[in-house]
């Protein structure tokens, strides 16, 4: 089990990532930079400031994924979807589809090329459900 | 080909609408990058209510002068009404546009996708017969697929 958010849960992401059919596939045309997943600060489970996982994808394949702290430290990402821990945990669990989750305002992109997002609709769901196959333990369970 | 001045903005109220937020993005990211698609949004006039069925959320965009306004909820009388899932909401922003005409491509497969699911009634367009210049210069800017 990988405690949310922590540096071997991003490291398993990573892995999840690279051991999803649905993205190695559909991401392979992707070549438009990493992307950043953010949890708002949450002092309550321990998250001070906001934290988050970047993953660097490229061709269907993420090279690596770094664990940060700081929205100052996510500048230089390309694409930067923030949500609250709460619908992270959602994610992870399967409770909340990404995309929807988009429309619904429950994740946010606050940076990032929309229609770029969108015509790569089936790999950008499958990069966030990656998660959903990581062996998780939340903070607050 | 140059491209007239065109405006996206958000009616009061409709930023906590999170569809208004992504739609707004997300035309005004097309007409930004692609003339053509600046052009096809400056001859729009009217209002198009999209309801988006299963997360019970909807939205009115008011063309009018080049300029989109986007609403929260159905704002006055809609000229064409969508209804459908999500799912379909999405991918109605993936039909093909023809390279030629810049209007949606019928040959496309999300085009004839789509077509088939209004068939099936799992997508509703109501006023498309009435004001069909509107719904397929909404396609136009709508659509991210590459022409």
């Amino acid at each position: 089990m990988h405690e949310f958010p922590s540096e071997s849960w991003t490291a398993a992401f990573a892995d999840a990532v690279n051991n999803n059919e649905v993205y190695r596939t559909h991401g392979k045309p992707w070549t438009f930079g990493g992307v950043a997943m953010v949890i708002s600060a949450d002092p309550a489970v321990g998250i001070e400031d906001d934290t988050g996982m970047f993953l660097d994808v490229h061709e269907g394949e993420c090279r690596s994924a770094t664990l940060k702290t700081g929205m100052d430290s996510f500048a230089d990402a390309p694409f930067v979807i923030v949500a609250t821990y709460e619908r992270w945990k959602k994610v992870i669990n399967g409770d909340i589809d990404p995309i929807k989750g988009m429309m619904e305002g429950k994740l946010k992109m606050t940076k990032g090329h929309l229609p770029t997002m969108l015509r790569f609709v089936q790999s950008s769901r499958a990069l966030v459900t990656s998660a959903t196959s990581v062996p998780t333990k939340f903070r607050d369970e | 080909m140059s491209a007239p001045i065109c405006s996206v903005s958000l009616a009061p109220g409709a930023d906590d609408n999170g569809f208004a937020l992504m739609l707004s993005q997300l035309i005004r990211q097309n007409v930004d990058e692609r003339p053509e698609k600046a052009v096809a949004l400056s001859k729009m006039w009217g209002r198009v209510a999209i309801q988006v069925m299963d997360l019970g959320m909807s939205v009115t965009l008011r063309f009018a002068d080049g300029r989109l306004t986007v609403y929260d909820g159905v704002a006055g009388i809609p000229d064409i009404t969508v209804r459908a899932d999500a799912e379909w909401v999405t991918k109605m922003s993936l039909v093909e546009i023809h390279p030629r005409f810049g209007l949606p491509d019928p040959r496309g497969e999300v085009f004839q996708e789509i077509q088939r699911a209004e068939k099936a009634g799992e997508i509703e367009t109501i006023g498309a017969l009435s004001s069909p210049l509107l719904l397929l210069r909404l396609n136009q800017v709508m659509s991210v697929a590459q022409a």
